[in-house]
């Protein structure tokens, strides 16, 4: 009975890791494989607060969630510079650093002997000395943190996290922060592993280097894997097999030995299976079920989200004498172009002509060499690209950049602007404010649905759109930041005519209900069929700008055109 | 004086030892772009392969050894046909590649040490001579460490600059899809990488294992002291690994001069995190496309 | 000598090229034009077999080759020059080359081959030991031309050569294409932006849009700048 009671306990320890890890590789897509340095984190504190300072419980454990998330900050802040398999590479360096260090420094941590005779909690002046006894604290404790887990991962936060690990330029160009996120939720992690340590060290009474190793990550991995990434459902689930399966090797007589070496070929088996026929894990993170969207939300027309403005041509945007060269070769040039409220101005030339670059600059994704971009009378040039976002100035991109494995409704949902729950203090003390806007924004996203006509896709997820509607569904996402000032690049590009003239009207409207309208297209056609103005780039320069037919018509621009 | 001379000397050697690791590991990312992990295990296959045929079949050191090697050749080639390869075929990212990489580098792992279990393996009956140059004390393991650098890679220059293969390999390290369209058959290439990657890998185990013994853990240190030594040398280049392995040799060594000994395998990871985050191209290298 | 017919083809489930006739006939030089995104460079990767054709059939020389993997079209003497870095860029102008004829069984053709490229181009000769990156585009180019001559094609498919070049340099890569083509009587398919020098030597023009092809015929109505630009 007892043995059947500690492997609880033990589940419910790892369901804390394998949750806060899937925050971290799930959820925002940041593969630092360090896990177990946390959990060690949060048992050393534990261990040394009570056997060095008699501190009592909680205090030890507050303690270690503290000092886990000062750890958390530092293994990501190389997430700020690197990604992909150069995070992993340096976090599984800074895990192994991290046990040397509970290894070699032997005043503070014991060394090879580790620390001995935790003391056992007490509560009521009962001590959890047993599995029985603990296992309620332990299932407490674990509810809590993966409450607290839940809480971040379904809040806008989470949604938030989502679309950057689906894709960072395009979080950043809906106005998201992604160095503030990377590091919130690398503290996040941390402070709610080392809980498990916290309680690790408390319920075996004995910590040493040797549990928080590069296996134990693997470990915890394997659960995240099993369970499914991006669901903390799974998580659990993935920790409740992993912590239970190895058990069953107990009814076979083996040496401890060779079991404990069993245990390990199972986690690695259990990956490459996994990751072979089920990369998405036993409880994916996408639900179409839970994804069906309510029908009748949402109204006709932007709403909040396009106050109604004069178009009256006014200048909002003016890019000044723009310069910006790549290692030497010049991109842009003496680059001015005044955009106005209410028109749609569209930027033609021959391939590599810096329409891109122009763009770049613009949205502040580019720094410029020289020259200034005001927006509305203020210099936006030198500002972060979500603060430029935020001002409102909005891009997309040629190359869409959907947030892929995210619903078309969470698309809209991410971008619109200025949600409160995207800040932790609002998602964990003041839900209720979360809730109610929440509720009016999934009204709004849909009201930017309808406006493109997707709202009948709004629960499927953006990779399965067909082309033509992952073409709406970046105007949607445009749209959806509020911004004043709208710069579509390549909007219409490999749809077919037909379809093509379907979202002509769309971007129309946009125009005539106060929008200020840039786009970059190498279709004439659409060209002649949707703007106002348009201007004539080449080798980095305005050579001309003027009426679409005047520039289309003119035999000197035709013949750069094509060189 | 007398002290950081010896450490220097030291420095070369361990510096050849994870050149050595750094090129195998390098003819594998080249033309794959896989991250292999498991290259640590498939180490240890090689030493365990060697100790086996020593121990269990009687073979004198030079034809075990050559058992060795052809044992980590088999071993990756099949990790190459059985795991990654049908990864490559549905298009799947590398960061999936990564992991189950790390799925098959835990399971080797646990195998060998399940079938040879935890102690460590020595061959018996060998004492390596000692010579006393000055100062410095090397052993004839050590310069065989050092010769095996040199033999290598002049064996590696000579496959890579004129066999078809090793043309073939070169072309892909460069630019994969441009290897597809002179008519390379990369996946025979991809092959070819795993095999003699793995062959190289299992020289410089087998030399560990006739020095200080085999474990099955051996194989942990070594995938990190490969990734170390590419990373410094930069990605992509064979030079770069042998640059990468000695410097890394040598500032570890060095740094013993002041700090205690237990500490000596950090100062290799320090470096690595140092260098991904400062300059992820590496010293030497160009930066990856 | 090259048949594609109804040839649909994009990358995962987004098509590009909707349902493209194009027919190269033996000798020509078949210029496709086309803004950015027409789909030109997917048809073209498509052909070669570098992308699977998604529906339509293609045919060389009579014989179906949807399908073949692009090792067997290199064998079989279609030559593909991709956009941009044609080039193995850390290997030198002559591993380049040599690479060039990984194919060709009979290496005792070789020399003689190499001998007319570098007659072709005397620099490459000049740069033989260089290393490929470090050439200029317009020599990057040559060489990228002189590899896909080295396994004698019949067929070359080129992607843009011109892209990035000074347009002297354009000019002289054009030269060489219609040479190769006077010369050894070698079918060129060719993808091009540069209109102006790339139109003087075409044979037939084939223009397409999004992904469709809306012209088809002889040059010389496109010679008019401003008629084409209504086309794109």
């Amino acid at each position: 009975m007892d043995y059947l009671l500690h492997i609880l306990v033990m589940v419910a320890i790892y369901a804390i890791l394998a949750g806060s890890f899937n925050l971290l590789i799930g959820f925002s897509g940041l593969f630092a494989l360090s896990h177990a340095a946390f959990f060690g984190v949060g048992a050393y504190t534990t261990a040394i607060l009570t056997t060095g300072y008699g501190l009592p419980f909680p205090w030890p454990l507050l303690v270690g969630i503290g000092l886990a998330a000062i750890v958390g900050l530092a293994i990501g802040l190389p997430a700020l510079r690197v990604g992909g398999e150069y995070l992993v590479i340096i976090t599984l360096a800074l895990q192994i650093i991290a046990v040397a260090i509970m290894l070699n420094w032997t005043s503070l941590t014991g060394g090879t002997q580790g620390i001995g005779g935790v003391p056992r909690i007490r509560i009521a002046g009962v001590p959890l000395d047993t599995a029985g006894r603990f296992l309620p604290l332990a299932v407490g404790v674990a509810a809590l943190s993966l409450w607290a887990a839940w809480r971040l991962g379904a809040s806008p936060f989470g949604r938030a996290l989502r679309a950057m690990r689906e894709n960072e330029a395009a979080a950043q160009a809906v106005g998201k922060n992604v160095v503030a996120m990377k590091l919130i939720v690398f503290a996040a992690s941390a402070g709610i592993a080392s809980v498990a340590g916290g309680l690790y060290a408390h319920y075996i009474a004995f910590v040493s280097a040797v549990s928080f190793t590069i296996e134990t990550t693997i470990y915890i991995l394997a659960m995240v894997i099993l369970g499914g990434t991006g669901n903390l459902l799974g998580s659990v689930l993935g920790a409740a097999i992993l912590v239970v399966l190895p058990e069953l090797l107990k009814f076979v007589d083996l040496p401890p030995d060779i079991a404990d070496k069993l245990r390990q070929v199972m986690y690695g088996v259990i990956l490459i299976v996994m990751l072979r026929l089920r990369p998405e894990g036993l409880l994916p993170e996408h639900d179409a079920r839970r994804a069906r969207v309510p029908p009748g939300l949402g109204a006709d027309g932007l709403g909040p989200l396009a106050p109604p403005a004069a178009a009256d041509g006014a200048v909002t945007v003016e890019g000044r004498d723009l310069m910006k060269s790549f290692g030497g070769i010049v991109a842009v040039r003496d680059f001015s172009i005044d955009l106005r409220r209410g028109r749609i101005v569209g930027l033609i030339g021959p391939n590599g002509a810096g329409k891109t670059t122009a763009f770049n600059l613009l949205t502040g994704f580019l720094r410029p060499n020289a020259g200034t971009v005001r927006f509305r009378g203020s210099t936006v040039s030198g500002r972060a690209p979500h603060d430029i976002v935020r001002a409102g100035m909005a891009r997309s991109f040629q190359d869409l950049k959907l947030f892929r494995r995210m619903t078309v409704l969470d698309n809209v949902r991410v971008a619109l602007p200025r949600q409160k729950g995207d800040g932790l203090l609002h998602v964990y003390f003041l839900p209720w404010v979360v809730r109610a806007e929440e509720r009016e924004n999934l009204g709004r996203a849909m009201a930017v649905l309808r406006f493109v006509g997707l709202e009948g896709q709004a629960g499927e997820l953006a990779e399965n759109l067909s082309y033509a509607e992952e073409k709406l569904l970046v105007i949607a996402r445009l749209l959806a930041t509020g911004a004043e000032v709208l710069l579509f690049d390549e909007p219409l590009s490999g749809l077919d005519p037909g379809t093509m003239e379907g979202i002509f009207p769309i971007i129309r409207r946009l125009a005539e209900q106060g929008k200020t309208i840039c786009i970059i297209e190498h279709n004439l056609d659409v060209i002649r069929g949707l703007c106002d103005w348009a201007v004539f780039l080449d080798e980095g320069r305005k050579i001309a700008e003027g009426t679409p037919e005047a520039l289309i018509a003119d035999p000197v621009l035709a013949e750069r055109y094509f060189k | 004086m007398d002290l950081v001379l010896q450490l220097l000397v030291n420095g070369v050697i361990n510096g050849s030892h994870y050149a050595l690791l750094g090129i195998g590991f390098g003819i594998i990312f080249g033309p794959t772009r896989i991250t292999h992990f498991a290259y640590g295990p498939i180490f240890a296959v090689g030493a365990y392969g060697c100790w086996a045929s020593v121990a269990w079949l009687g073979l004198p050191v030079p034809a075990a050894a050559l058992a060795g090697v052809l044992a980590a050749a088999g071993v990756g080639a099949l990790s190459y046909l059985w795991l990654y390869r049908p990864f490559e075929r549905r298009g799947s990212s590398h960061l999936v590649v990564l992991i189950a990489s790390l799925g098959l580098f835990i399971t080797l792992e646990n195998l060998i040490g399940i079938v040879f279990g935890t102690d460590t393996k020595v061959v018996p009956g060998l004492s390596p001579d000692i010579f006393l140059w000055g100062p410095v004390v090397v052993t004839s393991i050590q310069l065989w460490q050092v010769a095996a650098l040199a033999g290598i890679a002049l064996a590696l220059f000579a496959f890579l600059r004129r066999s078809r293969h090793g043309k073939a390999l070169m072309a892909m390290t460069d630019n994969g899809e441009m290897a597809q369209i002179i008519g390379i058959d990369t996946v025979r290439v991809s092959l070819t990488a795993f095999a003699v990657g793995s062959a190289v890998a299992a020289v410089p185990a087998i030399l560990i294992l006739l020095k200080e013994g085999a474990t099955p853990h051996m194989g942990f240190i070594a995938v990190f002291m490969a990734f170390v030594a590419v990373i410094v040398g930069g990605i992509g280049s064979f030079r770069g690994a042998i640059i990468g392995g000695y410097a890394v040799g040598i500032v570890e060594n060095i740094g013993m001069w002041k700090l205690p000994t237990e500490w000596q395998s950090t100062i290799a990871f320090v470096v690595l995190f140092l260098i991904l985050l400062f300059k992820p191209s590496g010293l030497f290298g160009r930066r990856v496309r | 000598m090259l048949e594609a017919t109804g040839v649909a083809a994009g990358y995962g489930r987004k098509r590009i090229v909707h349902g493209v006739d194009l027919a190269v006939g033996k000798g020509e030089i078949v210029l496709v034009l086309g803004h950015n995104g027409a789909g030109k460079t997917t048809l073209m990767r498509t052909l070669f077999g570098l992308l699977p054709a998604a529906e339509g059939t293609i045919r060389y020389e009579g014989r179906d080759i949807a399908g073949r993997r692009p090792a067997e079209n290199v064998a079989d003497g279609i030559a593909f020059i991709p956009q941009g870095h044609g080039i193995f860029r850390t290997l030198s102008v002559r591993d380049n080359l040599d690479l060039g004829a990984f194919v060709e069984p009979d290496k005792s053709l070789l020399p003689e081959r190499l001998d007319t490229v570098f007659r072709m181009f005397p620099i490459l000769k000049e740069r033989a030991s260089q290393i490929g990156g470090t050439l200029s585009g317009g020599q990057q180019q040559m060489l990228a031309i002189g590899m896909a001559l080295m396994h004698a094609p019949r067929l070359v498919i080129l992607d843009e050569p011109s892209i990035g070049l000074a347009p002297n340099l354009v000019d002289k890569v054009m030269e060489a294409i219609a040479y190769i083509n006077r010369t050894m009587g070698t079918t060129i398919l060719m993808v091009e932006q540069n209109v102006k020098y790339s139109l003087p030597i075409a044979s037939r023009v084939a223009v397409l849009k999004t992904g469709r092809k809306i012209y088809d015929g002889p040059p010389d109505p496109l010679h008019d700048r401003v008629e084409l630009m209504k086309l794109f």
